[in-house]
This record gives structure tokens, sequence and C-alpha cells, in this order.
């Protein structure tokens, strides 16, 4: 097995308010981890940390052993995140915003190129299709999509961004049940096309403790620590509602 | 191919195709020369005791032009405003019809250059001081009328209807309902306003009229590189320093705790800048100077006759012309250099370069582009372009600034390059106000264009130069005529174009299914 992620010691304050304390936690290949506490308990917060986006205050993150601000262009494309807020770009088609996933391996010309809708959209497609989505969406724009159309267009960049871990946060909120299961399906379970083939290992963070079949390893956090981070099968009734006391 | 806004806008950047093939074969021979000459000269100004006594000497006259003609466009226009505004016909019970005359009145004077104004008052009232403060107040004037009336038609009404209803007097509901409601818009864009009242007075120099712009010309035309760089570099310190410290005043919350304070520590300091400038104008000779010229007014028939002598479809093609690529140049030229430079050090060197080409007024960039390019309509497109640029890259810069930068960092951390970042996470973002913005600048260029034919050899303001100098009113009265339709027909258009742009981002909140792109 091999070590992705790799978190050692990591705190991160702003002020007095201290988000995460002394986190260490590893991620190894093929780990599909639930990342379970209240609001406010630092979910998002260490799914930023562990992309790069916030830097910990103290201690290090390491991807493959490589500290985070130390990767390359194309080893930082190999951390996958799917925003709570999307973070898609309404200026833009679906089939742009899909193309933008790819933009780690590629230069600032074929980024104008995207832009001036220039790109061929084969690959798009197929993104699309992964993500179950109709191609006739395509060229529409992101604001006239339903929020769980939406969501699928952010999955579908990152499908067309091929990484190799998911960081997803808080994918299933604002979504109805149906939706929801079909999302998480898609996270979890192992697709392939000419195209792509899904990472194995993903860390997703959740409000919602009925979901956790298909995962491997479950995280509880509370004001900003580990309170457990045990196998699914040791999950039990006391554990929950001890984390959301 | 997708026309979305972000493309539309760096699309005008083609604009630089036609142009740069034009430029290129209209090099003279020894321009190259001339040209490195320039540059080289950037870092070695001159500082004979000389030099800096005349450029000194000439910036005071300028910042004394721009703050007399700034106060009392200020004034005036903070007066126009009231009496344009809606709040004056309900508190004054005035018809409402003289509102509309008045506001057809005003832009008038609106849709003329301040250059043409002090070409026109030039040979009314002879070379006074008087001549760049009036060309600067009358225009700005009306500007300032229509800025601030708006911004108090804008206003909540509720509020001061409660004033009325409890019986105050119309004075009264001014001066508590309104004043400390529109200070501040007054403090940030009236400050804005002084910053264009300086680069108006540097441009009026430029033909004559007087300060550093007349020593900018001076130094071009003799060559003397080396001191145009010195009236280049005090022109940018001291306007530089002018931002700094209304950038601090902007401070709206600041403001809005001690509007009584600000107001009169304004208005103190204002009034000693300003008898200081009146000083330093030798009181302006008002007794001397003022000796109007005789201008008889020209016949119907003289008119007709005029109008048959002057090609005016060509003269408002050519400057339709210029103000067209001058826009693509100063649209979509920004954009670019910040994909081309995204690091924190090249945003900076950009800026600085955006800073000195808005200080430098469009006429002297297309002298000193005569220096080694034969006239054309590119000169006069990029001259004007150029120094539009200067303003639109700022713009551009400060509105990104304030937004979102997290869609950014995002996307570098995900493996995009620095340049792929600054697109998609924080140009597109902004592109639809920077679109907007374009379009009101299109006006100003349109504006600008008439300046620029002067020295561009091209278009109506050369025309308008040529009739002056040959004493020919009726022509005169063609042009600025032409000039004022021109600039309403422009205002209108972007206005509509405008609205419609609000009008589409308001829908993009509100999701419509089924609605294609
Ligand atoms: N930008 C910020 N600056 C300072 N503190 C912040 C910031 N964002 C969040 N916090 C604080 O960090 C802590 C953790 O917040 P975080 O957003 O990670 O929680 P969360 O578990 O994702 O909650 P939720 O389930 O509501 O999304 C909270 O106490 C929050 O107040
Ligand atoms: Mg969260």
């Amino acid at each position: 097995m091999t070590t992705l992620l790799d978190l050692r010691s990591v705190s991160l304050s702003s002020g007095s308010n201290h988000r995460l304390k002394d986190i260490t936690l590893s991620i190894q290949q093929g780990e599909k981890v639930a990342l379970l506490g209240q609001s406010g308990s630092g979910k998002t917060t260490l799914i930023k940390v562990a992309n790069g986006t916030l830097k910990p205050t103290i201690g290090k993150v390491l991807w493959k052993g490589i500290e985070l601000n130390k990767l390359k262009r194309r080893q930082k494309s190999e951390i996958g995140t799917l925003w709570q807020d999307l973070k898609l770009i309404k200026e833009l088609t679906v089939c742009q915003n899909v193309n933008a996933g790819a933009l780690g391996r590629k230069n600032a010309l074929w980024a104008l190129r995207n832009i001036f809708g220039l790109i061929d959209n084969e690959n798009c497609r197929k993104c699309l299709q992964v993500a179950c989505l109709e191609e006739i969406l395509m060229n529409k724009s992101i604001s006239s999509l339903s929020g769980g159309q939406q969501q699928r267009v952010a999955i579908a960049r990152l499908v067309h961004q091929q990484p190799k871990i998911i960081l997803a946060d808080e994918p299933l909120s604002s979504l109805d049940p149906q939706i929801a299961n079909d999302i998480l399906n898609l996270l979890l379970t192992k697709r392939k096309n000419s195209f792509y083939t899904s990472p194995n290992t993903c860390v997703v963070s959740l409000h919602r403790p009925d979901l956790l079949e298909g995962f491997t390893r479950v995280i509880g956090l509370k004001s900003g620590e580990i309170f457990f981070d045990i196998p699914i099968g040791n999950l039990n009734k006391t554990n929950i509602n001890k984390l959301y006391l | 191919m997708i026309l979305n806004k972000p493309v539309l806008c760096i699309l005008p950047i083609l604009a630089i195709v036609p142009i740069a093939s034009n430029v290129f074969y209209d090099i003279h021979p020894g321009g190259i020369n001339l040209l490195y000459n320039f540059f080289s000269s950037a870092l070695n100004p001159s500082f004979e005791s000389d030099v800096l006594y005349a450029v000194f000497n000439g910036l005071q006259d300028t910042i004394s032009i721009a703050l007399i003609g700034w106060s009392v466009s200020l004034f005036f226009g903070i007066s126009l405003a009231l009496i344009t505004s809606d709040i004056f016909y309900i508190l004054f019970k005035v018809p409402y019809s003289i509102k509309k005359f008045l506001k057809i009145l005003l832009s008038i004077p609106r849709g003329i250059h301040e250059l043409v104004w002090g070409l026109l008052l030039l040979q009314i009232l002879g070379l006074t001081s008087w001549v760049a403060i009036l060309a600067l107040a009358i225009p700005y004037s009306c500007l300032n009328a229509r800025v601030f009336s708006d911004q108090i038609n804008a206003l909540d009404k509720a509020s001061l209807d409660s004033l009325i209803q409890i019986g105050s007097g119309p004075i009264q509901v001014i001066i508590t309902g309104l004043w400390p409601k529109i200070f501040p818009v007054l403090v940030s864009y009236g400050g804005y306003r002084l910053e264009c009242a300086i680069r108006g007075a540097t441009l009026l120099g430029v033909f004559g009229l007087g300060g550093i712009g007349t020593e900018l010309q001076l130094s071009t035309q003799s060559l003397q590189f080396r001191e145009v760089w010195t009236s280049i570099w005090v022109l940018v310190i001291s306007i530089f320093c002018l931002e700094k410290i209304i950038e601090r005043i902007k401070d709206i919350n600041k403001i809005q705790k001690n509007i009584k304070h600000f107001s009169v520590i304004g208005l103190i300091i204002i009034s000693i800048l300003l008898v200081i400038s009146v000083i330093r104008l030798g009181g302006l000779n008002i007794n001397t100077s003022i000796n109007i010229n005789s201008i008889t007014l020209p016949s119907v028939k003289s008119l007709l006759i005029a109008i048959n002598n002057i090609d005016l479809v060509k003269l408002i093609s050519q400057t339709l012309f210029i103000s067209l690529l001058a826009t693509g140049i100063a649209v979509g030229i920004p954009p670019i250099m910040s994909m081309l430079f995204p690091t924190s050090i090249g945003q900076d060197v950009i800026a600085k370069i955006y800073m000195i080409c808005r200080t430098l007024p469009s006429p002297l960039i297309a002298l000193l582009l005569l220096l080694f390019i034969y006239p054309s309509l590119s000169v006069a497109s990029l001259a004007i372009g150029i120094q539009n640029m200067g303003v639109l890259g700022r713009i551009l810069k400060e509105n990104i600034d304030r937004n979102d930068k997290f869609i950014a960092i995002a996307f570098e951390k995900s493996g995009a390059s620095k340049s792929s970042s600054w697109l998609y996470g924080k140009f597109c973002q902004q592109s639809n106000s920077y679109l907007a913005y374009s379009l009101y600048r299109f006006d100003i260029i349109l504006k600008e264009t008439a300046a620029i034919g002067v020295v561009g050899g091209a278009g109506l303001g050369w025309k308008l130069q040529e009739s002056l100098s040959s004493f020919a009113w009726e022509e005169v009265l063609i042009i600025v005529a032409t000039f004022i339709s021109l600039t309403m027909i422009g205002e209108s258009l972007s206005g509509s174009l405008e609205a419609s742009l609000n009008n589409k981002k308001m829908q993009s909140f509100n999701p419509t299914p089924n609605v294609s792109n």
C-alpha cells in the first residue's frame, strides 16, 4: 500500500480561533474515508489544508512524500477537490467548465482557446457521460441548470482533471435523497471508460451518518480535533452520538 | 467560437492587427533611432536647475488651473444637480417640464471635449488663464451635475419624505436629509474628478495654454527627451501622490461617522488652496484680459455653403474609425497583459506602466509617436488607445483585487498555471462589469478623438483646428454641432447596451431552465 496524503501534526489557527488542533493522519491508496462532524467542527478547513488552499500554521502536509508547496503542476492536479459551493464559472458554458478541469496539464494558450470555445469537445463529452449528464447540456450556461445538474458538472470537471484522490466537501447537502445516492455512487464506485479510470481513493465530508455504505474508514472531527479514526466496521451508535453531543 | 462575455472583453484586441500593419509601413527611417533615444532617456532625466525650475513652475500653474476649474465645477455641479434632481421639484413645486429642458440643455456643453472648449474660448477671450479654467469648468460642471443628480435620485425617498412630513423647510431637508448621504459620493467622485482636472489642464497645456503641458510639448518638439522625462516623472509622481491621498480619504465608513468635520475641514483646505492658486495665476487679470473678440453670427445661407464645403461623412467616419480602434486597444490589451505577466512583480510593473500611460495626455503620446511614424489614422488610434488603456487597466485591477480571490487559488492548487488561474478564477467573474465600463469608456474616447484629430491630421478635430485658424465660423459651428450629436448618439447607444448587460446580469442570478445559450 502506498501513502498518498500525509498530514503531520497539523494545526491551524486564525487569531485566537483554533480551527484545527494537532491533526495527524495519512490516507492510503484505495481508502474511502468519510469525514463526520458537527457544523463548525473543521471539516471544510481540513479539506482546504489537505489540498493546499490553506496553509497550516504548524505542521506539514505531504502528497506522496513531497510537501504540497513543492509540488509540480502535474502533481498538484493529482489532488482533485469537489467544493461545497462547486466553484463553477457562471460566465462560461458547461463544456468550458468541464474542460477547465484539464488546466493542470495544459498551457495558457489552451486555456484561452477554451474560453473562445475553440477546443474539441470529444473529451468533454466522455466526462459528461461519466457524470451521467446528457450531452445536450454541453453548450448551456451554468445558471440555467438545476442544483443537481450543476453538481454533476463539477464532477465532470473533476473527471477531466483525472485526479488520484478526490476530496469532496459535503457533496450531498442540499440534494434530495435519490440524487444524493446517485452522486455518492459516482464518487465511490469504480468507473472506467476509454478516457477515465476513477481513482479508488477519496475523502468525503458528510452531514449524514446514514449514508456510510461503501466507505472503508470513518474520521470524526470535534472542535478541530480528531475525535475518532476507525474502520467502518468499528463504528457504532455510541461513537456517533458522542460525536454529535 | 462562442461569444461569451470574457471573449467580448478580449476580442477587441484584434484592433491591433490593422494598427500594427499600418504603423509598421509608416515608420520613417530616422525613427528607430529617435525611439531608442526617447526610451533610453527614461532613467536619465535632466536635473539641470533651469529645467527643474521650469517644470515645477509649470506644474504649479497646471495644478492651480486644475484646482480652480475643479472647485468651480464642483460648486456648479452640486447646484445644477440639485435643480435637476427629482426631489427639488417635489420640495419647491416647480413644473417637471423645466427639469427635462434643463437636462437636455446640460447635455450640450458636456458633449464637447475640454480641448474643443479651450480652442473655442481661446478665439473669444484671447490667451489668458481664464481660457483653461473655463474650458475645464464648463464641461465638468455639467458632468458633475449629471452624476450627482443620478446619485440624489437613487437615494431612498422615504427618509426625505418623513422629513417633509414633519414640516421641515426645503433648505433644511437638503442640509439634514440630503447632504450626509451625498457627501461620501461627493468625496470619492469629486476626488476622481480632481485627477481628471489635472490631466485635462496638462492636456490644455500641450496646446499652448500654459503649465507643465506646454513644457512637455516644447521639449518634445525640440527633441530634448531628457527634459521630456523630467516633466513626465514629475507629473507621474504628483498624480500618484494624489491617487494615494484620495484612496485614503475615500474610506466611506470613516467619512460617514464625521460628516461635519469632513465637510468643514474639506471646505477650509479647498479654500486655502484656491486662494493660493488664484494669487499664483496673478489674480487672473480679471479686468484687463477679457476683451471679447467680435464674432458675427453666420447666416443660414453661409452655413449651407459651409456644409457643402466640409466633407462631413468622411470626417465622421474617420472619427468613428479612430474611436473604435482606440477602444479596441484600450479594452483588449489589459486582460492579455495580466495573463502574460500574472506574477505579483509582473502585475506591479504593469500597474506602473498603466500609470504613466494615463498620466500622459493623448495628444502628447501622439506627438511622441509622430517622431518616428508618419501621421495616419492608426497613429491617432494608438495614442488614444494607449492613454485609455492606462485607465481601463487600473479599473480592471482594482475590481479584481476587490473580488474573491479564492477561486483563482483553488485553480492554482489543482495544477493550473498562474495565467490560466487568473483568466478563469479572476477575470471571468469580472468580465460583465469590465464590459459595461468599456462601453462607458467608448463615449469618453469618442469625445477625446476630437482632441487627437488635431495632432493626427484626421477627423473632425483636425478640421476644427483648420476652420478655427481660418476664422471660418460657419464651419466651426457645424463641426461643434456634429461633435455634440455624435457624443449624444454615442451616449444613448452605449447607455442602452449597458442596460441590457445589467439585465442579463440579473437574469444570471435567476435560474431560468429551458433557456439555451
Ligand atoms: N475564513 C475563516 N477565518 C477564520 N475562521 C474561520 C474561517 N472559516 C471558518 N472558520 C472557523 O473555523 C472553524 C471550522 O470551520 P469549518 O468551515 O471548517 O467547519 P465545517 O465543519 O466545515 O462546518 P459546516 O458543516 O458548517 O460546513 C469554525 O469555528 C469557523 O468559525
Ligand atoms: Mg463546511
